[in-house]
């Protein structure tokens, strides 16, 4: 599937809304796109199908800090530093990669870096959504481990965590993170694709897409009903308040913190629960809907998504819950991304019709 | 049992620490309960959050959430830290949102007493106000603060027409006087208490104790009037010792004066003594005053009122509970003259309508006299004269002696109501019989018993007069030769002539 200039703006709006208010602000990772097209670079989109079952196909993605990641540019050597990395550790040649996580910016940095270095880039991703920790990587969540883990930061340190727990390795990646630069590029041990439908979650780059075409194409409502996912309010944010959130093992967590939409129809209250995405929602004290379900809180006036780290009283807003993919739904998996992984102690809302 | 939010807010330890944040405090509560993650709310449960839970969580709006689906009363958190989504929630869901400075354990333990047994809360107060007015005998202003302290709110007590005795009360005005019994009115938001103080053989109360309840105390307003009425016992306490040494003090006032009354001779030492120990001075000119009234009135009750209105006319005397009524005296040190006896009888003249605007008294005044046995006389002319004004509204129930000839105070003396019955039936033998025997015995005893005289006033024969008298003595069984019974019927002849309109000549 290619990827034309005329494609970038849906891919961006459909990665943002998945992202569930987190994932990292697409507007350096899009421009980076939309340059590479300009100048007549060609990015496709490979479905995993095409792919013939030993070719080796590398998760990669960027970590940490996605607000320095705009300030502080990636040189393009930080990807191939990591990739060289993974290769030598693993001894086997990337054929391919796959974004780790559609959500965000990493829905699109991949189409960048697969340019660059010359790699096609897989229809699927590790997430299916905007998710916060290593740990909950649907390769990690299928009881495929993480390791061997290669993170290279843009000043010029690559780091290869060779064994350990997927929860090791976010608390050590978090640790080297603030370490370093802030932000970092992560790459996974090739899989290959044979064994890619068990471990990732395949078509997700395109469902990006054609969300983000639809998106463009029709308002929140409409969005909703064509998605299967509903309109949860539509009104003004009257309160947002951050806090530390609770720490684990001695060390602050995410920042946990609440925005509260009054909705104008119903005058009902809905407060949004967020840490990096928005992770559960009560209406008037009641709850109705939850992760791993998608949380959108869109911009009223120009249909983009909001950041929860942007989200500020004032602004109207609509607020969309979409369905989580599948691969979430399932009940081995559900708990990995369910909001008592967050910390927050409530059974999953999630939608009744999937599609 | 149930109460209101708002009565909760009122207990002591709740109306300082908890603040409403939202919803409505005319809630009922059924009972009250810590909250515990796992457990259904019942309705009518007040939910105490008492572990600490952080104030932003997101279950504090699901918790609001069940308690307005269970139909709770409320839910009391510790303060600080709440997200205004809360309060707007707790708003929209109608649920009482309180928070407290105070551990909300402490809070929950007195929301349980309260709803346990109310009477509790009331009972406390009662046994604190006796106690701290119990063992002794306490004037009231000391009453008054007390009872200041223990309510935490103004107190003041009142004379039986509203006037401020001691105490502080803003809306003292509002206490009903004339209706003797335990009030309560409503001020906007607040509520007035008022505690009638009663003497044992009165229902006109002799003061007012009251106290005003502002805003969120005012709901503890059930809780307040026994603890006044013990007050007002404490009140009363007071005002029957003050009357114990007030009577004491009349009584031997009482006898002092009985004695002095008596007096046929120069008084003795001892009785000089006591004289001077009451502030009774013997020499000199003195004055009789006799302020008659009904035996129901309280004579020593109203000793006070009588000699304050004397002295607000400027009438400068000695009063004493005596009888019915009282008696009094104005001691000069030179004979008055005529212009101030005048002038005397003015001001008592004024002081008497004065007095009787609440009291229905009669009053008379006697002639100066000096030394102590004038004292006894200028008083039985005072009393004498008072007698007599009791009978003449024309007057105003005021006369002075003054201003009656000795004639005609005697036949005033005659009109009264014991003597003319009396009059009537001595000389009723007489009525029905030939001759005009009634006449003819008063023209007889007018013409100082001359048979001749007698029959010229009455153009008969004297033969005929003679006749008359002595079948008047056979009639009436008298001796007319013997002073005291002519002295009788004479007066009798008069008062029934008078009372029938005859002339008495």
């Amino acid at each position: 599937m290619q990827i034309g200039l005329a494609d970038v703006p849906a891919l961006e709006r459909g990665v943002s809304l998945l992202g569930s208010g987190g994932g990292g602000d697409t507007v350096t990772a899009t421009a980076l796109l939309l340059s590479r097209l300009a100048a007549g670079h060609r990015t496709a989109l490979t479905p995993v199908g095409e792919l013939s079952g030993d070719a080796r196909v590398v998760p990669i993605g960027v970590i940490g800090a996605t607000a320095v990641f705009a300030e502080k540019l990636p040189s393009g050597a930080e990807f191939r530093a990591a990739l060289a990395a993974i290769e030598r550790w693993t001894g086997h040649r990337a054929d391919a990669l796959v974004s780790i996580e559609v959500g965000g910016l990493n829905g699109v940095v991949p189409l960048v870096v697969g340019g660059q270095l010359g790699l096609p880039v897989v229809d699927a991703d590790l997430s299916g959504r905007g998710v916060p920790r290593l740990d909950q990587l649907s390769v990690a969540a299928a009881g495929k481990g993480l390791t061997p883990v290669v993170l290279a930061e843009p000043g010029g340190q690559v780091l290869v965590l060779a064994e350990g727990t997927s929860i090791e390795v976010e608390r050590t990646a978090r640790a080297f993170l603030a370490g370093s630069g802030g932000w970092a590029v992560l790459a996974l041990a090739p899989i290959p694709a044979s064994e890619l439908p068990k471990c990732a979650i395949p078509g997700t780059m395109g469902a990006a897409l054609s969300l983000g075409r639809q998106a463009l194409s029709a308002d929140a409502e409409e969005l909703a009903a064509a998605t299967g996912g509903r309109v949860l309010g539509l009104g003004r944010v009257v309160e947002v308040s951050r806090r530390p959130g609770p720490g684990e093992h001695g060390r602050t967590g995410f920042a946990r913190g609440s925005a509260t939409v009054r909705d104008h129809r119903s005058q009902s209250l809905l407060r949004l629960e967020m840490e990096n995405e928005y992770l559960f929602a009560m209406r008037d004290g009641e709850p109705v809907a939850s992760t791993p379900d998608v949380l959108a809180v869109l911009d009223h006036r120009t249909g983009v998504p909001i950041l929860c780290d942007v989200i500020r009283r004032g602004v109207e807003v609509t607020v969309l819950q979409l369905p989580a993919a599948g691969f979430w739904t399932d009940p081995r998996r559900l708990q990995v991304l369910a909001p008592r992984a967050y910390g927050i102690d409530c059974d999953p809302v999630l939608l009744e019709v999937r599609r | 049992m149930t109460i209101s939010v708002h009565r909760l807010l009122a207990v002591p330890d709740w109306r300082e620490s908890v603040q409403v944040l939202a919803g409505d405090v005319d809630r009922l509560v059924r009972l009250a309960r810590p909250m515990a993650h796992d457990r259904s709310i019942e309705p009518g449960e007040l939910v105490v959050v008492v572990q600490p839970i952080p104030a932003t969580d997101w279950r504090v709006d699901a918790l609001l959430r069940r308690i307005a689906d269970a139909g709770g009363a409320g839910l009391l958190l510790p303060e600080g830290g709440l997200l205004e989504t809360t309060r707007l929630l707790a708003e929209r869901l109608n649920v009482p949102l309180l928070t407290s400075t105070a551990p909300p354990l402490d809070l929950l333990i007195s929301a349980r007493m309260l709803l346990a047994a109310p009477v509790l809360d009331r009972a406390d107060l009662v046994l604190a106000v006796h106690d701290a007015l119990g063992s002794r005998v306490r004037p009231p202003e000391e009453v008054v603060t007390t009872l200041r302290d223990l309510l935490d709110a103004p107190v003041a007590l009142l004379d039986d027409s509203g006037a401020l005795i001691t105490g502080e009360l803003p809306h003292a005005t509002e206490v009903r006087v004339h209706e003797p019994v335990p009030q309560r009115t409503r001020l906007g938001e607040g509520i007035l208490l008022a505690h009638p103080v009663l003497l044992l053989d009165t229902t006109r109360p002799a003061l007012w104790l009251a106290t005003e309840l502002a805003d969120r105390s005012a709901a503890r307003a059930d809780v307040v009037p026994p603890a006044l009425s013990v007050a007002a016992a404490a009140v009363q306490r007071w005002l029957l010792t003050n009357r114990i040494e007030l009577e004491r003090d009349a009584r031997s006032r009482a006898a002092l004066l009985a004695d002095l009354l008596r007096l046929d001779d120069e008084p003795t030492a001892d009785l000089r003594r006591r004289a001077a120990d009451a502030g009774w001075s013997l020499g000199g000119w003195h004055i009789g005053i006799r302020i008659g009234t009904q035996s129901a009135v309280d004579t020593v009750a109203r000793s006070r009122e009588v000699e304050r209105v004397l002295r607000a006319e400027g009438v400068g005397a000695v009063v004493v509970e005596h009888g019915d009524g009282w008696t009094g005296w104005a001691t000069s040190e030179q004979e008055p003259t005529a212009d101030r006896v005048r002038s005397l009888a003015a001001q008592l003249r004024a002081a008497t309508r004065e007095l009787r605007r609440t009291l229905d008294v009669h009053v008379g005044v006697g002639r100066p006299h000096p030394q102590a046995e004038g004292l006894a006389t200028t008083i039985a002319e005072a009393t004498d004269a008072a007698r007599m004004a009791r009978t003449r509204p024309e007057s105003g129930r005021f006369l002075h002696v003054d201003q009656l000839g000795m004639a005609q105070l005697l036949l005033e003396w005659t009109r009264t109501d014991t003597f003319e019955p009396a009059a009537r039936t001595l000389i009723a033998p007489l009525r029905g019989q030939p001759g005009d025997l009634v006449r003819t015995l008063a023209a007889y005893l007018d013409a100082e018993s001359s048979i001749a005289e007698t029959a010229a006033v009455l153009g008969v024969h004297r033969n005929t007069v003679a006749a008359r008298i002595e079948r008047i003595e056979r009639l009436l069984a008298v001796d007319l030769g013997h002073r005291d019974e002519r002295l009788a019927l004479h007066l009798a002849c008069r008062a029934v002539t008078l009372a029938e309109g005859g002339d008495p000549s």
